[in-house]
């Protein structure tokens, strides 16, 4: 095995052992378990993106597959990872992303609790085995494992508002887990193999009704853990509990993570041709844009702002589902372009709403008044990622904004037009709601922007880390804005494996 | 045939139990149920009345039963033990907050 052979291993044992340092991390002191933790997720995205970099041409022709195996080769059930262009796509976005969030909570956790990084960690590594895997049962460990570590993340702060959260959201994931346990039962009952590869192959081998269960079990899984219309309830309670930095994990992160499996599921491994021939394909888009407008309506209502922005994360969810139902070109570079975007924008909100919330008493909207004034800068950079997500034009959610409409537009599908329109008129209706609020005015001695300024200009000696990852935050959503072509190579590689599954199945059970 | 048929109704009481009872514990217990449910399921199914399959050195095996269900299994097992163990935490931690494990009770987790 070469060295990038292990590579894709190391990138789930790397947070994976730092998790249990973490954990033992009490006998050493904060700044240095700090810093252990930005350079632990600091190596694993230079691991990502190394791989990135040094196989560029073979990642710009489309040609780009690593796999690690792991037991004995010639058996059929052996621990398999592997990486092509889209897995390659979603392992860097959600790194560079989680190291962003890992520098902001190094110092919004203050206090030396060493259980967060070490839940953390675990998460993190669950998520690069659920993206690596090529294994079914693998997949299903791995689902299992973000629902389990993330439960203690969520009721991080021991009240009953957060306990409750995490319980609902833990019952909701394991009945999730377990229709997805017996959907690959049911698959190697009938086929004998749980490779995705040899799955693939032999999907259309099975009677049409046990197809039908199957792929109806596995989208109500992922249904569930995606938040989409009648199971959404849970998913604003469970992103607005937690302390900000795992907000931004759950709903920037996790949500596209769940994405990622679904195209892992419905595109490489039974392929779309069965969705739409059992006219299931349909009714999941109409599902999705149904979740999508209700969850705009539903921001409109929510009188706490970190609830607020998890119904709106349910919208733009129910949107990119449906926009990746479509099954077309321009509907996958949409899709997956407002996948990126959204987790830059949803990030960031989540992030700056923690650092704006820290210092009111309570995160509803009637003890928001006056925060404008009070933290300027921020609320400023709040204000440019929420023109991000309504979709002003120089920033990326415009962009991507603008391409799901045209794929919606080139297939013809005009509800779905009138939904990413719609979405962003009461988008614009309930941040107005939150931003109104920010600048009554209270008698408080606020510093001028002048003087803001000034403060900005000790950028690198400035200790405020939190500040900073907003402030870089938005400037990424400005500069991918402005040049979004960056991410076209990558995007149009990803789409390639997903219009071409042949060529992962055959390089999977080749090597 | 008889097996599908235990399969469905512990399934069934499961469900009941998750979704009607007002009890958390009751929950707790009827998703249990439904994973057990499920196990003893795939159990049944992937017996055929063979060997078990340990390989033993010089000796050929005609008829074993498949081990990779029963892998499964066993794993699904520590998982679902391992998610009772959560919930049941969780439970305990309500019940100090607001004292009570009916759910209808707690304030909005039902609304």
């Amino acid at each position: 095995m070469s060295w990038m052979n292990i590579e894709l291993i190391l990138l789930i044992v790397l947070p994976a052992g730092l998790a249990v340092i973490m954990y033992f991390s009490s006998a050493f002191n904060q700044r240095a378990r700090n810093s252990l933790a930005v350079v632990g997720a600091g190596v694993e995205l230079y691991l990502v993106f190394s791989l990135f970099i040094f196989n560029f041409e073979a990642v710009k022709n489309s040609d780009f597959f690593l796999q690690s195996t792991m037991g004995y080769s010639d058996s059929p059930f052996v621990i398999n990872f592997a990486m092509d262009n889209l897995s390659l796509l979603f392992s860097l976005i959600v790194t560079a992303v989680v190291f962003l969030i890992v520098i902001f909570s190094t110092q919004y956790i203050r206090d030396k609790e060493n259980r967060y990084f070490a839940l953390f960690f675990l998460v993190l590594a669950s998520i690069q085995g659920s993206i690596l895997t090529a294994d079914l049962f693998t997949l299903y460990l791995f689902i299992e494992a973000i629902t389990i570590f993330t439960t203690p993340l969520i009721s991080f702060n021991k009240t009953e508002k957060t306990t409750r959260a995490a319980m609902q959201y833990l019952f909701y994931g394991i009945t999730g887990g377990v229709f997805f346990f017996i959907s690959i039962i049911l698959i190697y009952f009938n086929l004998g193999t749980l490779k995705m590869a040899a799955v693939a192959e032999n999907f259309g081998l099975i009677s049409t009704p046990m197809q039908l269960t199957i792929i109806i079990f596995f989208l109500l899984a992922v249904l569930i853990k995606l938040g989409i219309f009648p199971i959404h309830f849970w998913l604003p309670r469970a992103h607005s509990a937690c302390p900000a930095p795992i907000s931004a994990l759950l709903s920037g992160v996790l949500l596209k993570v769940y994405l990622y499996i679904f195209m892992r599921l419905f595109w490489t491994m039974i392929a779309f041709d069965f969705l739409v021939e059992l006219h299931l394909s349909a009714f999941v888009l109409d599902l999705a844009l149904v979740s999508s407008l209700i969850g705009h309506v539903f921001a409109l209502q929510a009188d706490e702002l970190k609830k607020m922005l998890a119904y709106s994360s349910i919208g733009h969810i129910g949107m990119i589902l449906a926009v990746l139902m479509l099954n077309t070109e321009a509907a996958f570079y949409g899709g997956l372009l407002h996948i990126i975007a959204h987790m830059l924008m949803k990030s960031g909100l989540f992030l700056s709403s923690g650092y704006l919330l820290r210092t009111t008493l309570s995160h509803h909207i009637d003890d928001l008044k006056g925060i404008g004034h009070k933290n300027r800068l921020v609320f400023i950079s709040f204000i440019i990622i929420c023109l991000g997500t309504i979709g002003m034009p120089p920033l990326i959610g415009f962009v991507s904004k603008w391409f799901v409409l045209l794929a919606f537009l080139e297939a013809r599908h005009y509800f779905g037009a009138f939904v990413v329109g719609a979405g962003s008129i009461i988008a614009l209706i309930y941040y107005l709601r939150y931003i109104s609020q920010a600048y009554e005015t209270v008698k408080t001695e606020s510093k001028t922007l002048r003087e803001e300024l000034i403060s900005l200009k000790a950028f690198f000696k400035s200790t405020n880390i939190m500040k900073n990852v907003i402030y870089l935050f938005t400037l990424l959503i400005i500069f991918f804005g402005l040049s979004y072509k960056i991410f076209e190579m990558p995007i149009n590689t990803a789409i390639f494996e997903l219009l071409n599954p042949q060529k992962y199945i055959e390089l999977v059970l080749g090597g | 045939m008889f097996t599908n048929l235990v399969f469905i109704i512990l399934f069934m009481i499961g469900f009941y139990a998750l979704v009607m009872k007002t009890n958390l514990i009751k929950n707790v217990i009827g998703l249990n149920l439904m994973e057990a449910a499920v196990f003893f399921w795939v159990i049944s199914f992937s017996d055929i009345g063979g060997e078990v399959a340990i390989h033993k050195m010089g000796e050929e095996m005609t008829k074993f039963n498949d081990p990779v269900p029963q892998a499964l299994t066993l794993t699904g097992i520590v998982i679902g033990a391992s998610t009772a163990a959560l919930l049941l935490t969780l439970i305990i931690e309500l019940n100090k907050f607001s004292g009570t494990i009916d759910r209808e009770k707690i304030e909005g987790l039902n609304d």
